[in-house]
This record gives structure tokens, sequence and C-alpha cells, in this order.
């Protein structure tokens, strides 16, 4: 069972949000009845999967942790590494399954979203940005159904706001109305133009040679755009009917001048996170300690481990890894160039110039998309 | 405080006198990206000895010379 696939998925969770309609148009919270909502969802698609028990140990697990990280308020720099590490090892044990199945590790469905909430959490309770921790918003935050498989990747703090918030009847038909929207425009963009760009487009590319491979990195760019901000367009309507604003995901990446314009356009919410929690904590350890001669140096090794990262975090397969590294380039490159060919900048802003910055911009990331659909080491 | 903030300012971008004035968005001109923000807190927290933590700042609320000056006259 795949979330938002199949009418038989699309039929049940239409019902089991018929409550949260009621409560919302009635101007009631939809807190409690949201929790119950993902609850029923994971038992259902989670059972369907056979991973129930895996999600339960994996959500005690990040649960625990994060209380225990919580309440012990230590400042150890050994704990805290200790317990990003203990956050880190389910994704690892499946994502070093995935890469050898003889292994037999057992697979989770959205491990790897679920992952960054948890880290997140220890991140901020690292930096004492959070106040308290309650169980059940911790709970509800770890494993909100509509993001799990696919994002996108909200924060905590700004989750359990919208969580303290009980919206009027006013705004929840605003809400709602949008939510629905977002529900249909996603599942036409993540079925049917996807399916039809896959079917028609993808599957009747023969296996090799230059031109094929030409044509199937434009194909693939395409397919999993649309499949992708499909997937990101339902997670955030399904949110929304239950009263959450998810952030958005993607800004018209194909407008990009250039690929920090586009990884601020392209899985804004992953780019985001990797932005705030790896490569800012990066430089600004760096520069607060003053452990590079050139303060850019650390602005490079922060895109470099940020991208890498990214890369990882997708899987160990070489298609990822060389994914990351190729963006870690880019991105060194791009800063390279903004910081050292003036005209760049203003080439990027008007004109004709802009046209072909946007034109070359596509190549780059579609090249890369390439490398990641896996299709260069089949 | 405006003034500190200005001369900061210019002294990581090396914006010439007079560039950078306190209602102009930093980021629509190209001065500041990423490590510039960066860069900049960094530098605000060594001056002024206060904690500001970038991520947790929306962009828009740090966009001109105005609002970092009144961001860090909250965090005095």
């Amino acid at each position: 069972m795949t979330p938002f696939s199949g009418l038989l998925f699309f039929y049940i969770m239409g019902l089991l949000l018929l409550p949260a309609c009621i409560l919302g148009l009635m101007g009631k919270s939809l807190r409690h009845y949201g929790f119950i909502f993902t609850v029923l969802m994971l038992i259902w698609v989670f059972g369907e999967n056979g991973q129930l028990l895996s999600l339960a140990v994996f959500a005690i697990w990040q649960i625990a942790l994060c209380l225990v990280f919580f309440h012990s308020h230590s400042k150890s720099r050994l704990i805290f590494i200790l317990v990003i590490i203990l956050s880190l090892l389910p994704i690892a044990a499946v994502k070093i399954g995935e890469l050898f199945p003889a292994l037999g590790t057992r697979q989770l469905l959205g491990v790897s979203y679920m992952t960054f909430r948890g880290v997140q959490v220890l991140l901020d309770i690292r930096d004492d940005r959070l106040k308290e921790l309650r169980l059940l918003d911790l709970c509800y935050f770890l494993l909100f159904f509509p993001s799990v498989s696919s994002g996108p990747i909200d924060r905590y703090q700004r989750f359990v706001g919208d969580l303290r918030r009980t919206l009027s009847r006013a705004e929840y038909i605003d809400m709602l109305r949008r939510g629905v929207w977002k529900l249909m425009f996603g599942a036409f963009s993540a079925i049917v133009v996807s399916g039809l760009i896959n079917q028609y487009w993808l599957a009747a590319l023969p296996p090799d040679g230059f031109l094929a491979t030409l044509l199937y990195m434009y194909g693939y760019t395409l397919y999993l755009f649309f499949n992708f901000a499909g997937y990101s367009s339902m997670a955030i309507g399904t949110a929304h009917i239950l009263g959450v604003s998810l952030p958005e995901n993607f800004n018209m990446p194909f407008l990009s001048v250039d690929m920090k314009d586009f990884w601020s356009r392209w899985h804004i919410s992953l780019s985001t996170w990797l932005r705030d929690y790896v490569y800012t904590r990066f430089v600004r350890g760096a520069l607060r300690a003053r452990r590079f001669k050139n303060p850019r140096t650390a602005s490079y090794l922060g895109y470099a481990l940020n991208m890498i990262t990214m890369g990882v975090w997708h899987g160990l397969t070489p298609s990822y890894l060389l994914y990351g590294a190729y963006h870690a380039l880019l991105m060194s490159l791009n800063e390279a160039l903004d910081l050292h060919w003036k005209a760049f900048r203003k080439l990027k802003q008007k004109g004709f110039s802009q046209f072909v910055a946007v034109f070359i911009t596509f190549h780059l990331f579609s090249f890369g998309l390439l490398i990641f659909s896996g299709r260069l080491f089949s | 405080m405006l003034d500190e903030v200005i001369k900061i300012l210019n002294e990581i971008v090396g914006a010439d006198e007079g560039e950078i004035e306190a209602d102009l968005n930093l980021f629509e001109a190209g001065l500041l990206d990423s490590f510039a923000v960066i860069q900049m807190f960094v530098a605000l927290e060594e001056k002024f000895g206060v904690t500001l933590a970038v991520e947790t700042l929306p962009r828009e609320e740090i966009v001109t010379p105005a609002l970092i000056a009144r961001r860090v006259e909250q965090a005095l």
C-alpha cells in the first residue's frame, strides 16, 4: 500500500477526513481528531505493508530519545552527538539494508522523513529552542500521516503552533477549499500527468544510446517534477483539511536562473532544512572559531557537507552519492561565480542573458536528475 | 544601532559608502546570500554580545538593515 495511490486509499482517507471537515466547519479544534486520523491511517497503511511493528519500534525509539534528551537538560557535546547517532541508527539500518538486501534488514516507509523530524527536535533541544515538549504533540509531529511518505518536511514549533490554534468557521472554509483544490491538483499531477510521461515517454525509450539517454533526461525531469510536486500537493492539501499548513515544496523550479535559485525552488522544505540545520550550523561554528583563514572556505565546505548529506539521505547507492557530490560541486561553483565574476549577477537578472541562464540551469539540474535516476549506472 | 549594522554590512559585502540604506532590501539587491547572513549574525553577536539564531528567523524579518537593527535591539 502506497499513500495517495489507488481508489481504495482515497475512498478510505475521504471517509476518515469527513469528521475533520465537520469539526472544522463547526469551528472546533481539529487537534485531537487529527491525531486519531493519523493513527488510523498509519495502522491501515503500515499494517497492509507489514511494517506496523517496525513503525511502532521506530516511533518509540525516536520519542524516547527526544524525551530523555529534553528532560536530561544535558549540555554535554558527547551526549548530544550520541543521541544524534542513536536517532540516525534506524535510517542507517534501512539504507544499508537497501544496498545489501541479503542482510534482511526491515524496510520502513517514510523513515527518511520521520528521521528528519526526530533529528530536528533533538537539534532544537540542543539549541534551547524548545521550552516544552509534550508527548502527544511529539507523537503527532513525528508521525503526522499526510507527509509521512514524501514530505514536505515541517518544523516542530511551526507544527505545534498550528495545533494550538483553533480556526474559525470562515478560516476553516478557506483552508478546506484550498486543501481540496491542492489534493485534486496533486492527484492529477502525480497520477495522471506523471503516469502518462512514464508510460508514453520513459517506458517507450530504448535502454541505451546517447539520444535515448538525452530524451530520458528530459522526460525523467518532467516525470519527477509532476510526480513529486503532485505528492507534495496532496500531502499539503490533506494537511489543510486537518487544519495544518505544511510548507510549500516547489516554486516554479524550471525558472531558476542558477543552482542556488534552483535549490530555493525545488524540494524547498528539504533544502531549507539542510540550510538551517547543516550548512548554517557548520558555517557559524567555523566562523565563531575562526577555523579558516579565508572565511568563504567555510561556505564551500558547508555546501559540500550539505549536498553530500542530501545525497546520503536519499540512499547509499552510487547514483545518490554522486548526485550529492554533483550538487556540492555546482553550489560551490555558483558561489565562486557570484563572488569573483561581478557580471554574473547582472546577467541572471534580465533580458536574453537571463533566458540563457535559465536554459543552462535547467540542463544542469536535469543532468543531476539523470544521475539520480540511476540510468547511467544500469 | 542602525549605523553599526550598516557598518558591519559594508564590511561584509564590500559595499560603497552610502550604497546600503536603512530600508534597502538586501536580498533583492543581491548583497546578502546564505553565507553573508551567517557572517553578519556572527559579527553582530561578537559586537553586541547577543545570541541570534539565524535559522529561526524568517527571511522577511531580516531583509533590511532597519529590520536587522530592530532584531538586535530586541535581543539585547
